[in-house]
């Protein structure tokens, strides 16, 4: 059994952020490109346990050290459980190379275990960056002992299981639900953004307490994941008391979790995966055929792409159906109901100050567009040979993007404006920030895909998700021309208009930059 | 003499009710090349991929050298090769990579794997591009990768779907060469084909499966008689338009 599974295991880890390539490509551009994408991969990997290590040393220094395992367990479960979901089951079913993997002399069992080992891996990932800097200030800053150091530093393997195999869970059970159906996709996308709300409305429930101090948060923060939580708890008992049989009902329970859940998955493994596979037929009936364009066809299939694929619809999409759902929740909620309840006085004239940019944040999120290009995989030809401008491919995939981004940005910035009784300076920035920041958006995603593809994709999760360097970038920069100017925004509320003024006309500027590169390429380049 | 390859009363129905294959039995005996006829959508694949166990099934039951595939899939499995219509590799990785990959699956021992890995990269003239990355590879190559990574384990049986597509006419020779020592050495071949010269000259036995029912069935002198076998099948085709 071992064997096998660790053949499975190393064949996917030769794809895991190109290492293979980078050693066996002969194109030096191509060594260079992965080189450099792993130097970048590093420096923001220091960055984010830099960071990290300042949260916790913060809090060690306002003497809140003892609380770092329950507070650590907690952040690191709550960011398993929201990014494992976002991964959805498109690391089980569906995959481009089941046929050869599943016709080889293995165990579904063993082909399971090996793909969960993926997720487990990116999840420990996370877990190194939020855990064991919490570990090391914990061991310097408390005279806990050895012991508690040594069960507290252990716990790092154990501590993303659980909300894993959740969010795996979840997914499986939709993609068992949805399979039944013949608009599986669909189902699959409705369900999942419901899963998605819910698991984030409960993470916004661990948070909401009632305290002043940042202390106070903590204790509080630690009370309520040992409550709703109750592994965090047994891994506090465990290195408070330090008590090896707590730690160890902590990984018992985290292995159990795991292992029922590979047993489980494996028995249905082939049936699910025929059912994601099989496609009803339909009995095609003659009649009038309609004549597009050639943009208007291929905006029609970039439109159908989107929708047939739910981790690419949900991962796109996400960012904007959160906005919408706040945006109508706050519907029942005065801006004097949120002053009071948030203790924060003069927080509605701030937010009807910030509201056009805290509307870009959530446009910034996302894009369809930086996937779209690395989806069309081994497909690609068919863009290539076809009779068109690259640009217009381009902008076909950039039409889809600013079609899914513009109903839930204007509805929302409308059902804002009226809640927060906005003057008509700010009705004219709700119009055009979020209009430029959705351009910006959907040209830089095309851009970083055109500067990033990813073909070899064995599912669409890795097009989408799993070290796709596009998506990452996108994100990243797209998140960090929102938040920065939001940032100022808040603090400067006097001089909002203008910060937001001067960042649209400079994003326009860029848009235009980014378009103009995009004119220059060819699609058989990239 | 027992069946390597035996499919008794198999049926498979996808979702939404739609019966892809019902009631199908054949076998295939040791030393035997079998060919799979039928048009597109006939149910030709969904046979093929419940035989080599990437798919379950309603009804009736496979047998690999007497194994069940349901009930003993592993086994079945390491007696078998596989090699789909269009075999999708992974790219990021070397073509050496590859079928060393396949040979540690099927547990060859390094002298054999060495040794075969050799003879066929040489037949199918894929040696000095081993060390490459299949992403650099011609839809050719990789076929024929594919096929070297299938006949490493020397396998009971072999299973084709379209294995002529896109081979150039001396890797398709040397292809139905290897086929032929592979029969002589006791092993089984099922595969299926549209292209039907080849597998009149090819098969012992041929099978023609017409919307998801096999309609004809048994040794290529006895199903086609005195005329071809694109005569019986287009006989097929038209008796039961």
């Amino acid at each position: 059994m071992r064997n096998k599974y660790l053949l499975l295991l190393k064949m996917q880890l030769y794809n895991f952020f190109g290492i293979n390539r980078m050693f066996h490509s002969h194109s030096k551009k191509e060594k260079q490109k992965s080189m450099l994408l792993g130097a970048l991969a590093i420096v923001i990997l220091g960055l984010m346990i830099t960071y990290s290590a300042l949260f916790s040393a913060g809090l060690a220094g306002m003497g809140a050290a003892s609380l770092l395992p329950t507070l650590s367990v907690l952040v690191c479960s709550l960011i398993t459980l929201v990014l494992t979901f976002l991964k959805g089951s498109g690391v089980l079913f569906g995959l481009r190379d089941y046929d050869m993997v599943m016709s080889l002399p293995v165990k579904s069992s063993e082909v399971v275990l090996s793909r969960i080992t993926m997720v487990y891996l990116a999840n420990l990932l996370i877990s190194i960056i939020v855990v064991l800097p919490a570990i090391i200030i914990f061991g310097i800053s408390t005279n806990a002992g050895i012991i508690a150091n040594l069960i507290f530093g252990l716990s790092l393997l154990f501590i993303p299981v659980i909300p894993m195999i959740i969010s795996l869970g979840i997914g499986v059970l939709i993609t068992a639900i949805s399979s039944q159906s013949r608009h599986k996709n669909i189902i699959s996308l409705i369900l999942s953004t419901l899963a998605v709300l819910l698991i984030v409305a409960a993470s916004t429930q661990a948070q909401n307490m009632d305290s002043s101090e940042i202390v106070n948060i903590g204790v509080a923060l630690s009370n309520t994941a040992n409550r709703i939580y109750p592994p965090a708890l047994l891994l506090s008992m465990a290195v408070q008391d330090q008590n090896g049989l707590y730690f160890l009902a902590f990984a018992g329970l985290s292995a159990l979790f795991g292992g029922a859940f590979v047993v489980v998955v494996a028995h249905f493994y082939q049936k699910m995966n025929t059912a994601t596979f099989s496609h009803s037929a339909i009995k095609y009936k003659e009649k009038a055929l309609k004549v597009s364009s050639p943009f208007k066809a291929m905006y029609k299939r970039e439109f159908n792409r989107y929708f047939s694929c739910t981790i690419y619809a949900l991962n796109s999409t996400i960012g904007m159906v959160l906005l919408l759902v706040v945006s109508v929740l706050l519907l029942f909620i005065t801006p004097e109901m949120l002053e009071q309840q948030s203790g924060f006085i003069g927080l509605s004239q701030m937010l009807r100050q910030i509201l056009p940019m805290v509307i870009a944040v959530f446009i910034t999120m996302t894009s369809t567009t930086a996937a779209s290009l690395s989806l069309e995989g081994k497909n690609r030809w068919l863009m290539c040979s076809a009779p068109v401008r690259t640009i217009d491919i381009f902008n076909s995939k950039i039409a889809v993007n600013l079609t899914v981004i513009f109903p839930f940005a204007f509805i929302s910035a409308l059902l804002l404006g009226i809640r927060m009784e906005v003057s008509t300076m700010q009705v004219v920035l709700l119009c055009i920030v979020p209009l430029i920041y959705s351009c910006f958006i959907s040209v830089l995603g095309m851009y970083m895909n055109v500067k990033f593809p990813k073909y070899d994709w064995t599912s669409e999760y890795y097009a989408v998700k799993g070290g796709a360097v596009s998506v990452l970038a996108t994100m990243g920069i797209g998140m960090l021309s929102s938040m920065a100017p939001l940032f100022i925004c808040a603090v400067f509320t006097g001089i909002s208009s203008m910060v937001m003024v001067v960042t649209s006309a400079l994003l326009l500027i860029i848009v235009f930059a980014l378009y103009g590169k995009l004119r220059c390429y060819q699609l058989y380049e990239i | 003499m027992q069946a390597i390859l035996e499919i008794k009363g198999f049926a498979k129905t996808y979702s939404q009710g739609k019966k892809a294959v019902d009631a199908l039995s054949l076998s295939v005996m040791p030393g035997e090349v079998h060919g799979f006829i039928g048009h597109n959508g006939a149910g030709k694949t969904t046979t093929i991929r419940a035989v080599v166990g990437v798919m379950d099934f309603d009804a009736g039951e496979i047998l690999i050298d007497g194994h069940s595939v349901k009930e003993e899939p592993v086994t079945c499995k390491s007696l078998t090769a596989y090699i789909p219509d269009n075999p999708d590799l992974y790219d990021y990785i070397t073509g050496i990579q590859f079928l060393n990959y396949m040979a540690d699956m099927f547990s060859v021992d390094q002298g054999n794997r060495q040794k075969r890995i050799q003879k066929y990269a040489d037949l199918f003239g894929i040696t000095d591009s081993l060390g490459n990355l299949v992403s650099s590879y011609s839809h050719g190559m990789k076929q024929k990768l594919a096929l070297i990574g299938a006949f490493l384990h020397q396998p009971k049986l072999l299973v084709l779907d379209e294995p002529f597509v896109g081979l150039d006419p001396e890797a398709a020779f040397h292809l139905k060469e290897i086929m032929r020592e592979l029969c002589d050495q006791g092993s089984a071949i099922f595969f299926s084909t549209h292209v039907l010269d080849v597998a009149e000259k090819l098969c012992d036995k041929v099978s023609i499966i017409k919307q998801g029912k096999l309609v004809v069935s048994g040794s290529m002198e006895v199903v086609k008689g005195s005329g071809s076998l694109e005569d019986v099948f287009m006989e097929v085709v038209e008796n039961e338009k």
